[in-house]
């Protein structure tokens, strides 16, 4: 029972608001970090101890049921969450962008955000590449606007976009988030391919072990920004022959799943286990958090089947 | 009266690191209504000139009269006003004693006259002159109350007297001292200017002091707001390291720290125009785990209970070296131009104490500090007192004569800064 502390009548406990004088009977929520109660201030960092007590974009999630779900995370290191996630839903037809802004730039969150609005606004009409031309004509238009420091390190991003249009999936993207294809069996797909230099350098012949490990791995060779110049966004299509899932992750996941014999399996296992789409997402990026969350981590999960023909 | 206050700083702290600096600049457009510059409270002004009998050598009295005349003819009409005679006690020249009169073209008048009756006899009483200033001004609460101080010599005043007064008087209205000739004290009247919020500066020739007597009303009359305050909210087990002005003169105001309800505190900032100063703000926080984000300290423009704005200082922890390492440019310029203050006057004590050597090394580097930021002000300053034979490496020799207005000048005009350029 939840006494209401203004008129003292009892409701059922987990009831929000007191029904006879409407007052509400959830605590205000404490600080995460000091549990003082109420002690959140407007601009979110807390009266007592001064943490930031949690931004809106810290841990999302957009839960379509049996259609996807979608997660993003701040991670563990990261103080904020620069990446960003769209995911629509129309019958059949699903839409699903992720972005991770570009660290070193100023104002990446933004970046991320707009990226994919700009993107998610346009791929209903189903052109994933003329949706990240969209997005690349917004994120490179930030650096004009708002704070100055933006016109000296613009803000930047990746993307990675997919349209499912009943048993048809085409991606697009730009930089080092991913898109797989996780079958029923066996290792996943990658269906992207990294604009960085590790990948880069082992198109050329170098080691991939050995590439991985160099500092220089991740440094991404096209991104969206003022500073991206004419981008060539790359994209693949493909008809699915056999039920599966349809993965788009930012390297704060993939990043601890480099095998796709163990992204796979790591996939699996969080649906078998959850049972659901949107626990299942939350269950990889917990994975993330578990292994380090040393970046930001967003996944969105879609499964795809054939269509039966009639 | 509109002010903003934006905070400029690296916010990322490499692991166990728990001193977070900021640079606040504050800027007011002055006045209400597109900063036309009207003032929203009256304003009290009351000008002091030592009468002592010192003040008839080098023609100083006569020039402290056309200077006193200069300054009453800035006053603008409406402003309370008086006059204040200093000799061993304090002597009400205009208008009638423990009386303040309205500034017309009459009593403008009336004031030039009386200032003719201004002769060179007597001692020379601060604290009494303040004190009285002080009483002037209480008739006129919250209005904007400024006062301009003229002496040629020392304080006669038992000792701890004029200390004794600036407690009491200290923050009631502001005061703006000078000194004509090189007789008088730059430490004694600094000690006046920093309680007081005021400045403090050399007028080594008499004949300029109708100049320097205009420029401090013409300032004066500019401000449009009497009592601003600094306050500062710093989270728990936090603590204020200090609070200093840092544009445009250094003036250190931890020590004026008043608290105000639990965790926060108010700094006064004097009266304001339009204009824009900046602070340096320094708070000691306990560590955070890397990505955790504190807010530092909530800084806030106030005026009794209105809140005109409010910056935000954090503190953001983080393992990557790249963003921890990052120098902010406001926060490194402030704390040399400080430095450069610091060490001329620690460089003017060695002198006085005959330590030449030690000088040598402190002049050396305030001409290191000021070539760096670019101060040239500064560095012509210490010219006059060493020569300096290379800037960048601080290589300088004292000279052997300096005149004393220089070394003096050296000294009050120290702590002025100089403003660094705000790209990036």
């Amino acid at each position: 029972m939840t006494d209401c502390a203004a008129c003292a009548d009892e409701r059922t406990t987990g009831a929000a608001f007191c029904e006879v004088c409407g007052r509400s009977l959830m605590p205000e929520p404490g600080c995460p970090h000091c549990g003082t109660p109420g002690g959140v201030g407007e601009d979110g960092y807390c009266e007592h101890c001064g943490m930031l007590a949690g931004r809106e974009r810290d841990h999302l999630e957009t839960d379509c049921g049996a259609t996807a779900a979608a997660v993003t995370d701040r991670g563990l290191r990261h103080h904020r969450n620069e990446d960003a996630m769209w995911l629509a839903t129309r019958g059949d037809e699903i839409d699903v962008v992720v972005s991770d802004g570009v660290s070193s730039s100023f104002d990446p969150d933004v970046a991320s955000l707009t990226a994919v609005q700009a993107a998610g606004e346009l791929l209903p009409a189903g052109d994933v590449a003329e949706a990240i031309g969209a997005a690349q004509v917004a994120v490179a238009g930030l650096a004009a606007e708002g704070d100055p420091r933006r016109q000296a390190s613009n803000p930047a991003c990746t993307i990675v976009a997919a349209v499912i249009r009943g048993d048809a999936v085409t991606v697009g993207w730009i930089g080092d988030s991913r898109a797989y294809w996780v079958p029923e069996v066996g290792p996943a797909e990658q269906l992207t391919e990294d604009d960085s230099w590790a990948t880069h350098v082992i198109a050329l012949g170098a080691d991939p072990e050995q590439a991985m490990r160099d500092p220089k791995a991740h440094a991404i060779t096209a991104w969206l920004g003022a500073d991206a110049g004419k981008i060539a966004p790359r994209t693949a299509e493909f008809i699915v022959g056999d039920p599966g899932h349809l993965v788009l992750c930012s390297d704060g996941l993939w990043n601890y799943l480099t095998d796709p014999a163990a992204f796979a399996a790591a996939v699996r296992e969080g649906l078998r286990e959850q049972g659901t789409l949107i626990s299942a997402a939350r269950w990889l990026a917990d994975y993330a958090n578990t292994a380090g969350g040393a970046d930001n981590i967003t996944v969105a999960l879609i499964p795809v089947k054939p269509l039966v023909k009639g | 009266m509109t002010y903003s206050a934006e905070a400029f700083q690296n916010e990322f702290l490499a692991l166990g690191a728990t001193e977070v600096n900021a640079i606040v600049t504050v800027t007011s457009s002055g006045g209400t209504g597109g900063g036309g510059g009207r003032r929203t409270a009256g304003a009290t002004e009351v000008i002091i000139v030592d009468a002592s009998g010192s003040m008839q050598a080098e023609g100083r009295i006569a020039a402290a009269r056309q200077a006193a005349k200069a300054a009453v003819a800035c006053l603008d009409d409406g402003v309370h006003f008086a006059l204040i005679a200093g000799v061993g006690t304090a002597q009400q020249l205009f208008p009638a004693p423990g009386e303040l009169a309205v500034a017309t073209v009459q009593t403008r008048a009336e004031a030039t006259w009386a200032i003719d009756r201004l002769h060179a006899a007597g001692g020379t009483a601060m604290g009494a002159w303040l004190l009285l200033a002080a009483q002037l001004v209480a008739q006129r609460p919250g209005t904007i109350a400024h006062a301009i101080m003229l002496t040629d010599g020392d304080n006669g005043e038992r000792e701890g007297y004029l200390q004794s007064v600036l407690d009491t008087i200290a923050g009631k209205f502001t005061v703006d001292c000078r000194g004509v000739g090189t007789n008088w004290k730059v430490s004694e009247l600094r000690k006046i200017a920093d309680a007081m919020l005021g400045t403090v500066d050399i007028v080594a020739r008499p004949a300029d002091l109708t100049v320097a007597f205009e420029q401090m009303m013409t300032t004066a009359m500019g401000k449009t707001a009497a009592d601003v305050q600094l306050k500062v909210w710093t989270p728990v087990n936090a603590t204020v390291r200090f609070v200093k002005q840092v544009e445009p003169q250094v003036a250190d105001l931890t020590g004026k720290r008043v608290a105000d309800g639990p965790r926060a505190a108010r700094y006064p900032l004097g009266s304001w125009g339009a204009e824009s100063r900046d602070y340096h703000l320094c708070v000691d926080v306990p560590p955070g785990a890397a990505g955790d984000e504190m807010l530092a300290a909530r800084v806030s423009i106030v005026e009794g209970d209105t809140v005109h704005t409010q910056a935000l200082v954090r503190a953001v922890w983080t393992d990557d070296a790249a963003l921890s390492t990052r120098i902010n440019r406001q926060v490194a310029h402030y704390t040399g131009q400080a430095e450069l203050a610091d060490t001329i006057q620690a460089g003017i004590e060695a002198r006085k104490a005959g330590d030449d050597h030690t000088a040598t090394i402190k002049f050396g580097r305030a001409a290191q500090l000021a070539h760096e930021s670019g101060n040239q002000a500064t560095s012509e300053l210490l010219a006059t007192v060493v020569e300096i034979e290379d800037a960048a490496t601080g290589t300088v020799r004292l000279r052997r004569k300096v005149a004393a207005a220089d070394e003096m000048a050296l000294d009050t005009r120290s702590t002025k800064t100089v403003r660094v350029g705000r790209g990036q």
